[in-house]
């Protein structure tokens, strides 16, 4: 049977996601006005996010087919590719070039969300196999 | 932080009012009236920073000073939390050069600039632009470049002496004279003595480009005899060598003579030298060499200019006039006739017997910039006729050919119809004394003034001289009759002035100013 609260977390996440880009997304345009912002470390920055904005898309189709299909195999790719977005996540909260309040706040609560998701991945799948 | 002080600006002692001052002891801090830096923290855009806080305390006494230590927060939302990126919030100490990193440092640090982003700066393709241009073609002033080196001159230096290493300009028209020291017995092995010196080498047509490259083609050798008499030789095409002939040195180089002619795309197509030849005998020790070199342009016949484009102050201004029967439209040639034969406007000439008969003939040409004032006396007697001698003043004072159009740029083209001026002549009688006609009034020219105004034309920086109108007033004087045998003798005089009618500079912008839009410093109001 499809975890419910999987994917409760899947369209919760989904949201979350889509006001965490827009915010980061305009936090990066603000840093390099106020700050000094030289190209080299701007790109890098803008890179990774629009990476991991087609990451996290790929990741949430992949394990809300996985989990309504009741199919491991895509849930099993959706909970790799959840070790890359906090991957990336990580890099957000700790390795950017300027990482403020604001940042440390959307970053903490996008990687709770993430560990809560993966937990929950790892059950359904064990009920699926 | 607790050891920054930024009032701290006297060395080992204490500054007033400054709480932080580590020069200062207690007796100091009592004389305070306040603390002038109350808080001495980092960038204040961090979220947390350590902060050391100065306070006077005035109510105890003595009034002592307190210090303490500590954390600010930033309520901001947008505070930096940590940055990953020193350079910003920090400076960074210079690198000590060692051995490793100093040809590093050097290539960038070692220039007149450096930049703290210099990887970004394109300079290639700044440093491009100018060799594309150059090398397609010469400019004024650069050196004419030849297969192996440039174009020499050979001129003196420091002494009289010929120095070779002075190359030839492109359109800079020159006349060296030197010195070179040769001897008869020395004369082959001595290589600037010879013709072959100056032919060997071929000019580049285009600039950089070795290509196209141009022979210097020998002109005509004249030989000139240990006397001073000079030949012109017929069979020009054979290099005449330095040769030891009985106790003298022939074929000695005593002069060359370059002509370039170039296109008008910055090209040199052809050259040619003209040489004088001589001998030397056993006593000379050195010999006097001229050297020059004449630039002319393809397809025209050289015409001396006086300015390019605005005249020069003391070059003589160009004359000329239309050739009768021709609308005055497109392509009107100036005929050759003019003032004189170099096309110049002329005035008559003082001469140091002042006598305006004998003077005749003798004219100056009128420099730009230079007024000038000329005049003789004229004796009358009573046997000459009214209109041979108003005639014959007339022709003193205008000369023969008097020109109808004077050229307002000095470089001014026979076609271009538009940049001719007219000569405009005013005719002054005197006073007319109409009360007795019985007498046949005699007006004779004494006077000629010339007029011409002129404007600044163009940049601010490098205005141009522009001739905008030329006037030339006759004034004239009535002539008695003179009873038989006396005579009279008249001044006649002859002016040119020029006089500036120049209008104020106007400002002019070479580009439409821009709008710079920039997202101003508080566009996230209402979350900062």
């Amino acid at each position: 049977l499809s975890s419910v609260p999987l994917q409760m977390l899947f369209y919760i996440n989904g949201i979350y996601y889509i006001f965490y880009f827009l915010a980061t997304l305009a936090m990066i345009v603000y840093k390099s006005q106020v700050f000094s912002y030289p190209d080299d470390f701007l790109v890098p920055d803008l890179l990774l996010l629009f990476i991991m904005a087609v990451l996290e898309v790929l990741r949430l189709h992949l394990g809300s087919r996985g989990n309504l299909t009741e199919e491991e195999a895509p849930l099993g790719l959706s909970l790799a590719l959840t070790v890359g977005s906090v991957g990336l996540s990580l890099y957000f909260l700790m390795w950017q070039s300027y990482v403020l309040r604001a940042d440390v706040v959307l970053n903490t609560a996008l990687l709770l969300t993430y560990g809560l998701q993966a937990v929950l991945k790892v059950i359904a799948i064990a009920a699926f196999v | 932080v607790a050891k920054l002080c930024v009032c701290d600006l006297l060395v080992a002692q204490c500054d007033v009012n400054c709480c932080c001052d580590p020069d200062c002891s207690e007796a100091d801090f009592s004389l305070f009236t306040t603390c002038s830096v109350p808080v001495v923290t980092g960038d204040s855009r961090l979220c947390t920073q350590k902060a050391a806080v100065y306070s006077l305390d005035v109510e105890a006494n003595p009034p002592e000073r307190i210090f303490t230590l500590t954390d600010l927060v930033n309520p901001s939302v947008f505070c930096i939390h940590a940055a990953n990126y020193k350079q910003a919030l920090y400076f960074s100490p210079p690198e000590i050069p060692t051995a490793e990193n100093f040809d590093q440092l050097l290539k960038e640090f070692g220039g007149a600039t450096f930049s703290a982003e210099p990887d970004s700066w394109s300079i290639d393709t700044e440093s491009q632009n100018p060799d594309a241009n150059e090398t397609y073609r010469y400019e004024y002033g650069v050196p004419i470049q030849t297969v192996d080196g440039f174009l020499r001159l050979p001129s003196p230096v420091v002494s009289s002496w010929c120095s070779d290493a002075n190359p030839a300009g492109f359109l800079v028209n020159q006349a060296t004279k030197c010195i070179r020291a040769v001897r008869v017995e020395t004369c082959g092995s001595v290589e600037a003595v010879s013709m072959l010196f100056y032919i060997n080498s071929s000019i580049l047509a285009v600039k950089n480009e070795f290509v196209f490259q141009v022979n210097i083609t020998v002109q005509s050798i004249v030989v000139q005899s240990l006397s001073g008499t000079r030949t012109l030789i017929n069979e020009s095409d054979v290099l005449r060598l330095p040769v030891p002939l009985d106790e003298l040195c022939i074929n000695i180089v005593l002069g060359v003579s370059y002509h370039i002619t170039y296109t008008d795309t910055g090209e040199i197509i052809a050259a040619a030298a003209s040489f004088v030849l001589g001998a030397i005998n056993k006593a000379a020790l050195s010999i006097q060499q001229s050297f020059e070199i004449s630039f002319t342009q393809v397809n025209t016949t050289p015409v001396p200019l006086s300015g390019n484009p605005g005249y020069v102050v003391g070059l003589p201004l160009r004359a000329g006039f239309r050739p009768q029967g021709y609308p005055s439209l497109v392509k009107i040639l100036f005929a050759a006739l003019s003032t004189n034969r170099y096309s110049q406007l002329t005035i008559m000439q003082s001469t140091s017997n002042q006598d305006c008969l004998a003077a005749q003939g003798a004219r100056t040409p009128i420099l730009f910039g230079y007024n000038m004032v000329s005049g003789c006396k004229l004796r009358i007697t009573a046997a000459m006729k009214c209109q041979p001698l108003s005639q014959t003043l007339l022709d003193l004072l205008k000369g023969q050919n008097f020109p109808e159009y004077v050229a307002s740029f000095g470089n001014s083209q026979a076609q271009d119809v538009f940049e001719w001026v007219p000569v405009i002549t005013h005719l002054h009688t005197a006073e007319q004394r109409i009360y007795n006609t019985f007498q046949s009034l005699c007006q004779i020219p004494v006077s000629l003034e010339i007029e011409v105004k002129w404007t600044k034309y163009g940049s601010l920086v490098n205005p141009q001289a522009r001739i905008v109108n030329v006037t030339a007033a006759i004034t004239t004087t009535t002539l008695k009759q003179l009873p038989s045998g006396r005579q009279r003798t008249i001044p006649v005089m002859s002016s040119v002035v020029f006089t500036d009618i120049s209008s104020p500079a106007e400002p002019g912008y070479k580009a439409w100013p821009t709008i710079n839009v920039k997202l101003p410093f508080d566009f996230f109001f209402p979350f900062v």
